[in-house]
């Protein structure tokens, strides 16, 4: 800063002061400043150097925990997502309505291979997933990750929120094939010559097609815990990409039912286990809406109808930012979310969302899309590397 | 009652996996793998202050992994893992001011929280802090008391968060815990906690007495016929049983331990015939010599968080 | 169509029951504001209202979805409510709605299908509560078929069938003030959902005339709903004025 030291000068001090001073100070004035470009064929830039639809750079690191059956890093900038899938046991005994919900010739799986993505077996999927609650998510913001949350305090509402959307997404997009989960167990054919020696007799059994049916004895539990390390902006992202490459890591132990100590024994060779057959790639892209004008419901209660909005040019009004940072996410309301998927090309939408403002309408979200079909290329390509 | 504010699993609760092949594996993991370093030959590990941003200052340790580690990571054959090494994240908040409904205090003071994430340990951990946790957390919190200049600080705060992303080992994982048994892995966490939130303490500015680290050295035996060996730096999973274990956090420059914890029967140390020093005196010795090898690489992860944040200015 | 009632109960300072039709959701909503909130000394804005929202689900207490929910609902009616206005700064308006009837939510369900309604009863009980607001909305839930039909609030067994569910606020003045999507969809599928929900919800022909004809003429717009709901609740508030006249 400049000084008056300069003795007998009679000029003020400058009122110069360090961009990051200014940054703490006028927040919003800041960012705009940095937004509004200096000439309307330049684009704009944010406060952190991106441009307005750019993401951070993401990297994903996985299967560096001992005890995770799969697990992952995801670095989104500054925000670390740590995500970790263990998988227990759950008998059939355990359940309580087990045989009355179940009715045994339901449970035939022979047709799973061929009519992988027929509705009905997805249905059928998703409802034992979601009744036998078989995917269990956790997030956990209580590391320390930003100055207000408070360690070892319960999860916060945002923590409770997040937890419930990964849950949620989960769900609705099928990601997790309940085959993937169950436990078979043919039973002896006790009419047959094995009868007296139901250990060796198991594996021949299953080619024969007379004997008792097949039966799910257990399923694998996927509990999914992710911990945020560090919390930088779009949490979100950062977990559910934790999630996503944590399960494509999971590899599940070849686990067999053992008649003799009624119970489910696995084998810890690894070249048994198998990996989760994921349906799909969603990928969650989240957005922010920055209002140049800050101060416009401060002044004015009257808000212009949608139309007349649209028709009034002029002076930029909002920035839609990919990829929000700590500092963009605290000075914006409106948030976007879009989870999209590809198929053979095609761009899918899983899940979109808008919700604290007015600003973002359906030509906006028409280019979200867009950028978030772009933003899975880019990490699928990262998921892929690993 | 189910957890209202977490998403809860089946409500009959899941049982871990039982692996069939303890006894006759196939897969050749059955055999515990045995220490390859010298009984003064520290593990070797990773620090780095800074990885976490948003805080005011962090630090993240990792140890290197067994060699049997590292080969089953490279060429995976089995599902159970050897060994374990550990992983500590640390943050540091502040110094802040209290809130409103703590009173005057003229010191800084310290919270600190030890949590360890449910994926850490080969039994899945609960999502609420433990007793085990929490007593970490006031060991560590006596560990670094001694060493902060609390009272430059006053009405102020500092909260110290350490998540455990892995943990040690308290035994090999086929052994059954023996009537001597006790979580020595814990012992290994804290030294590791000690020596992290130090980095990261250097790393938020805060004023110290001297960089304080952790240290760990155990007396083992392999087999039941000769008396307890001092080993510094020690890997439950190595050895087949421990008879006593001592964690310090020691200052180098000072010369002063603040804190010590020694567990188990140190009476049966084998020591040479000259040392005419006892068990534990021993193991304290070894336990201090660790702490000073740890310092040096916190030394220089310290060095590397001042470099950085000259750099900034 | 069962039409809502508004301040129903004493003690709060508005109140309204709002039940869907097709859904069968019944939501009791409860407003009180503006109100001093000393234990959130910290948390409170200096210059604007703090909006809370609590819901509490019929059967059981409150879980992981609730603060989900509680979350979009606040957003969405933060930024309706004018908490600028003299004697909001630094005080709270608290909306708490109890869902009194309807299908259980199920452990990880998106709450889609109950949006509209908790949100519409978060409307009318403001409205009856006086606090005041720049703008209504209305909020309506579409689901989309195997076979591509729009249908328009699907009910719980219905929802579950479909291949996406849509949930759209639009406010009176036309803004997409809220939209929830999922299931699987392309942007055009959207697009169409779009079309549909501003004509239900403003009841004005947009540039397909038949979908309003579709909604048949006896079915007003969702806005008109709500205002006739306010309107009915004023004559009745005025009517010994009325009647002295």
């Amino acid at each position: 800063m400049a000084s008056s030291a300069t003795t007998g000068n009679p000029m003020p001090p400058s009122l110069s002061m360090p961009p990051s001073q200014f940054a703490r100070l006028q927040p919003h004035a800041y960012l705009r400043a940095h937004l509004s470009p200096p000439s309307s064929d330049q684009p704009s830039v944010r406060a952190n150097g991106r441009a307005t639809s750019q993401f951070r750079v993401t990297s994903v690191n996985t299967g560096s925990l001992t005890h995770a059956n799969g697990s992952a890093v995801v670095r989104i900038g500054d925000t670390t997502a740590v995500c970790g899938v263990r998988a227990e046991l759950l008998h059939t005994s355990d359940i309580s309505s087990w045989g009355v919900s179940q009715a045994p010739s339901k449970q035939n799986p022979t047709n799973t291979n061929e009519a992988k993505d027929s509705k009905s077996e997805d249905e059928d999927d998703q409802g034992q997933i979601q009744d036998l609650n078989l995917l269990v998510p956790n997030l956990s913001l209580s590391t320390g990750c930003a100055p207000g949350l408070t360690p070892g305090a319960p999860p916060s509402a945002l923590a409770q929120s997040l937890s419930h959307q990964i849950l949620s997404l989960l769900h609705t997009t099928n990601l997790v094939r309940a085959d993937d989960l169950r436990i078979w167990y043919q039973p002896p054919n006790f009419d047959s010559e094995e009868f007296h020696n139901p250990g060796e007799g198991m594996e021949v059994d299953t080619e024969q097609s007379g004997g008792p049916e097949r039966e799910i004895k257990a399923f694998w539990v996927l509990y999914i815990d992710i911990m945020i390390l560090s919390m930088a902006g779009n949490a979100f992202d950062a977990a559910w990409a934790s999630v996503l490459a944590a399960l494509r890591d999971t590899k599940l132990p070849n686990a067999w039912w053992d008649d003799d100590n009624e119970t489910i024994l696995c084998s810890d060779d690894f070249a048994e286990a198998h990996r989760l057959t994921l349906r799909g790639l969603p990928i969650a892209s989240s957005f922010c809406c920055f209002e140049g004008d800050a101060a416009a419901g401060w002044r004015a209660n009257v808000i212009p109808d949608a139309e007349e909005q649209k028709k009034k040019k002029g002076s930029q009004q909002k920035w839609i930012l990919a990829d929000p940072d700590g500092y963009e996410e605290g000075l914006t309301q409106e948030r976007a979310c879009v989870v999209v998927d590809k198929e053979n090309g095609k761009t899918i939408i899983v899940k979109m969302e808008k919700h604290g403002g007015w600003n973002v309408d359906s030509d906006d979200l028409r280019k979200l899309v867009d950028v978030s079909s772009q933003r899975w290329d880019d990490l699928k390509q990262a998921l892929e590397q690993c | 009652m189910a957890d209202r504010r977490r998403i809860n699993g089946p409500p009959a609760g899941t049982r871990p996996p039982v692996y069939a092949s303890l006894k006759e594996s196939k897969t050749g993991v059955s055999e515990r793998t045995l220490r390859q370093r010298q009984p003064t030959e520290l593990r070797k590990f990773y620090l780095k202050t800074g990885m976490i941003p948003t805080a005011s200052g962090s630090s993240y340790l990792e140890f290197a992994p067994s060699a049997a580690l590292a080969a089953a990571r490279s060429n995976p054959k089995s599902l159970i893992p050897p060994s374990s090494a550990l992983k500590v994240a640390c943050t540091v908040h502040g110094p802040k001011p209290l809130p409103r409904s703590v009173p005057f205090s003229p010191n800084l003071l310290l919270t600190t929280h030890v949590k360890f994430a449910p994926f850490a340990a080969r039994k899945r951990k609960g999502h609420v802090r433990d007793t085990t946790e929490r007593d970490l957390g006031v060991h560590l919190e006596t560990a670094l008391r001694g060493a902060i200049i609390a009272e430059r600080w006053p009405k102020s705060g500092l909260d110290i968060t350490l998540t455990i992303v892995e943990a040690e080992d308290d035994r090999w994982w086929g052994d059954a815990p023996d009537s001597h048994d006790a979580s020595w892995g814990m012992l290994n966490v804290l030294a590791g906690c000690i020596t992290a939130a130090s980095a990261a303490i250097a790393d938020a500015h805060i004023d110290c007495l001297d960089l304080v680290s952790g240290g760990v050295a155990a007396l083992v035996s392999d087999d039941a016929s000769t008396a307890p060996r001092l080993v510094l730096d020690v890997d439950p999973a190595e050895h087949r049983s421990i008879q006593s274990a001592c964690v310090v956090a020691y200052m180098p420059a000072r010369d002063e331990i603040t804190e010590l914890w020694l567990k188990g029967d140190s009476s049966r140390a084998a020591l040479e015939k000259s040392d005419g020093r006892t068990g534990h005196e021993a193991l304290i010795d070894g336990a201090v010599d660790a702490a000073r090898g740890a310092n040096t690489i916190l030394t220089d992860a310290v060095r590397e968080s001042i470099a950085r944040s000259f750099a900034q200015v | 169509m069962v039409s809502p009632i508004l301040s129903q109960l004493n003690r709060p300072d508005g109140s309204a029951a709002y039940k869907c039709p097709a859904t069968g959701y019944n939501i009791l909503g409860a407003v009180n504001g503006p109100v001093e909130l000393p234990a959130r000394r910290d948390a409170l804005k200096p210059e604007e209202a703090t909006v809370e929202v609590f819901v509490k689900p019929g059967t059981t207490t409150a879980g992981v979805a609730e603060r989900y929910v509680e979350g979009i609902l606040r957003s969405v009616l933060g930024k309706v409510v004018l908490g600028r206005e003299k004697g909001f700064p630094r005080r709270g308006v608290i909306i708490t709605l109890a869902i009194a009837g309807g299908e259980n939510m199920d452990r990880g369900d998106s709450y889609l299908t109950i949006l509209p309604s908790l949100l519409h009863a978060a409307l009318l009980s403001m409205i009856s509560a006086s606090v005041p607001l720049s703008m209504t909305f209305s909020a309506a839930l579409f689901g989309v078929t195997k076979t591509g039909d729009i249908v328009r609030d699907p009910s719980p067994t219905a929802a579950k069938a479909s291949v996406s569910l849509h949930v759209f606020a639009i406010s009176s003045k036309g803004h997409l003030l809220l939209n929830e999507s999922e299931g699987r969809f392309d942007f055009d599928t959207w697009e169409l959902v779009h079309q549909r929900a501003l004509s239900v919800c403003q009841g004005t022909a947009s540039a397909d005339g038949d979908v309003t004809m579709g909604e048949g003429a006896a079915s007003a717009s969702l806005h008109g709903l709500i205002r006739e709901a306010v309107e009915d609740q004023i004559y009745s508030d005025y009517a010994y004025k009325l009647d002295s006249i």
